[in-house]
């Protein structure tokens, strides 16, 4: 049945969960546009014999025409809903994203991604002082500014926003505000104990 | 707009906290606070309240309508009425969790006044419920919807906008056919 | 601190004028331009005047507390409020992002026949991600499949292939400032339509597309 592969494609990827990417299908990709190739090549012949005389192609070929557009219309969807993926990783993850999602990835989709990466970076930049502002921090409302920490390594001396220095060794609890630790728990320093 | 932000609004309600220690005016880009004198009610938004609280630099003292008596009134109301009553507060449920979280050692009663805030919340969300039922059943255009908080609205809104935006989709779709030749075979 | 700052703005008969803010009246009004833009269905107008007075506003206290003396309570209060802002003003514009991207061919058609003089929805540097981001999508598709199909078929619009923003999306409001005789159509056919007065302070649910121009204006609140 014409137009089975791609609707599968687009099956395929709306049975995957929100947010998740599955592998690129790139054979599925390639079966699609072979059978639009032939598609087309055999509507071209029926074009030409339309037009000695025989009209009673013209449904067949008006058919074969929408089919074409179908299969184009099923494997741009597929391939733009992928990118809104892809961009959605790019704000969970940061700008690398973990080894098993790159290998979902065609090449060409990590190359769209890198260009997005270098648009959004430069699009923040431009915003306000030299430093610009990094829309992927602050997330959430600010809570509760104080949070409680747990250290997962020896770190030494730090001194906190009361000018008092304490120190951080493995596995002692603090009470810190959470501006001063918000770079060590990204580090891996400091964890943050939810209570 | 998820609970957090609407918190996040919340904690700029102003409350009136007693401190331990002083320290003068200070200009914040929002607005003059203080000066702070150790025993001198002053007021202060809600997120620098909850913060001294924290480092023990305060009392809080509750607002006047967090008391038992008044808001088993406000509750008794809400049950008496079909409509909305006036809340004493835009953010009385924020204001409440925070405030019982942070300080429920400076509220007396405690517990009776979150049975009472939460039994007049869930009346007024029973309301919400059946008004958006007659609301979607009757396809009105256009609906008021006084006394209603933030809170509310986003508790229930986003579901009943979704809600809506669907049912328009189905209506609208209800036209014939573009391409029927292509359905011919 | 509590110098004016001064902001221009665009009245709704088109003159500009220029309005004095004080610092507190620029953060409500950044608070106001972030609820509508998060309510709102469609891209609105950019607020970059504000956006840019904030950021100053921020540069100036954070340079200031640089000075200041370590483990001075005041020092954590500015802190405290300066966290408050940078989410308010970061949660603003990632909002309008989300909406440049999810609608980027039918913002840059609007962007493409706006009339001179007329204000942007854009601002520039939203302009330049905008066109980055279509080109770099187009290019995307063209390569991996479109160049590969019939030559007949290696051209999309994207304005057809992207979905518009839903303006008919019913959205929740507070009026700012009386409005009289707004007209709510009718949603089946055997209703009729009818006028509504909005009285400041009262709250509706109406749909987004019979409010828009009063968003614009500030009359309205969404919320």
């Amino acid at each position: 049945m014409f137009g089975e592969r791609a609707a599968e494609l687009v099956r395929g990827l709306h049975r995957a969960a929100d947010g998740h990417l599955p592998a690129f299908n790139e054979d599925g990709i390639r079966q699609v546009l072979e059978e639009m190739k032939a598609l087309y090549e055999q509507n071209q012949a029926d074009v030409n014999e339309a037009k000695s005389g025989r009209s009673d192609l013209i449904r067949a070929i008006k058919f074969c025409h929408c089919s074409l557009l179908r299969n184009r219309r099923c494997v741009v969807a597929y391939l733009y809903d992928r990118l809104l993926r892809i961009r959605a990783l790019r704000w969970e993850y940061g700008s690398v994203l973990p080894n098993d999602l790159r290998f979902h990835m065609s090449s060409e989709e990590t190359e769209w991604f890198n260009q997005y990466k270098k648009s959004l970076a430069t699009y923040m930049r431009s915003l306000g002082g030299e430093e610009g502002l990094d829309l992927t921090q602050d997330m959430k409302p600010p809570k509760s500014l104080y949070i409680e920490v747990r250290c997962l390594k020896d770190h030494g001396e730090f001194e906190i926003d009361d000018g008092t220095t304490i120190l951080l060794k493995k596995n002692s609890q603090h009470f810190l505000p959470r501006w001063k630790c918000e770079q060590l728990i990204r580090q891996g320093v400091l964890e943050h104990v939810l209570s | 707009m998820d609970p957090a932000e609407a918190e996040f609004l919340a904690e700029k309600e102003l409350v009136t906290v007693i401190p331990n220690f002083s320290l003068d005016r200070i200009y914040l880009i929002g607005g003059d606070l203080g000066p702070f004198n150790p025993g001198l009610p002053v007021e202060v938004p809600l997120w620098l309240a909850v913060n001294l609280k924290q480092r023990q630099k305060c009392r809080l003292i509750p607002p006047e309508w967090m008391d038992a008596e008044k808001l088993e009134e406000i509750r008794d109301q809400e049950r008496k009425e079909d409509t909305f009553t006036p809340m004493p507060s835009p953010y009385y449920m924020e204001l409440t969790k925070l405030l019982l979280n942070y300080a429920s050692d400076s509220i007396p009663k405690a517990d009776e006044i979150r049975t009472l805030v939460k039994d007049t919340w869930d009346t007024r969300i029973a309301k919400l419920r059946l008004s958006a039922d007659s609301f979607v059943r009757q396809q009105e255009a256009h609906a008021k919807l006084d006394n209603l908080t933030l809170m509310e609205i986003n508790t229930t809104g986003t579901f009943l906008t979704q809600a809506l935006d669907h049912m328009y989709k189905l209506r609208t779709n209800l036209q014939p056919a573009e391409s029927a030749q292509s359905q011919d075979f | 601190m509590a110098e004016g700052l001064e902001v221009r703005e665009l009245d709704s008969d088109g003159s500009s004028e220029e309005l004095v803010l004080t610092p507190a009246q620029l953060l409500r009004s950044l608070e106001q331009a972030w609820l509508n833009e998060k309510f709102a269905p469609e891209l609105l107008e950019s607020k970059s005047e504000i956006v840019e007075c904030v950021m100053e506003q921020l540069d100036h206290m954070e340079s200031n507390l640089k000075r200041a003396k370590h483990g001075d309570l005041k020092v954590s209060i500015h802190r405290m409020e300066i966290e408050r802002i940078r989410y308010v003003l970061s949660s603003y514009l990632r909002c309008r992002l989300v909406k440049i991207e999810k609608f980027f061919p039918h913002i840059l058609e609007k962007e493409k026949s706006r009339a001179e003089g007329e204000p942007s929805i854009l601002s520039p540097e939203e302009f330049a991600f905008a066109k980055e981001y279509m080109a770099n999508t187009e290019t995307y598709l063209k390569n991996v499949a479109l160049k590969h199909m019939p030559p007949n078929l290696q051209k999309v619009d994207l304005l057809r292939l992207v979905p518009k923003p839903n303006l008919d999306s019913f959205v929740f409001l507070r009026v700012q400032e009386r409005q009289e005789n707004i007209l709510v159509e009718p949603e089946t056919d055997e209703q009729r339509e009818y006028v509504i007065d909005l009285e400041e302070g009262s709250q509706h649910l109406i749909r987004y597309k019979t409010i828009a121009p009063l968003v614009a204006s500030g009359a309205v609140q969404l919320i």
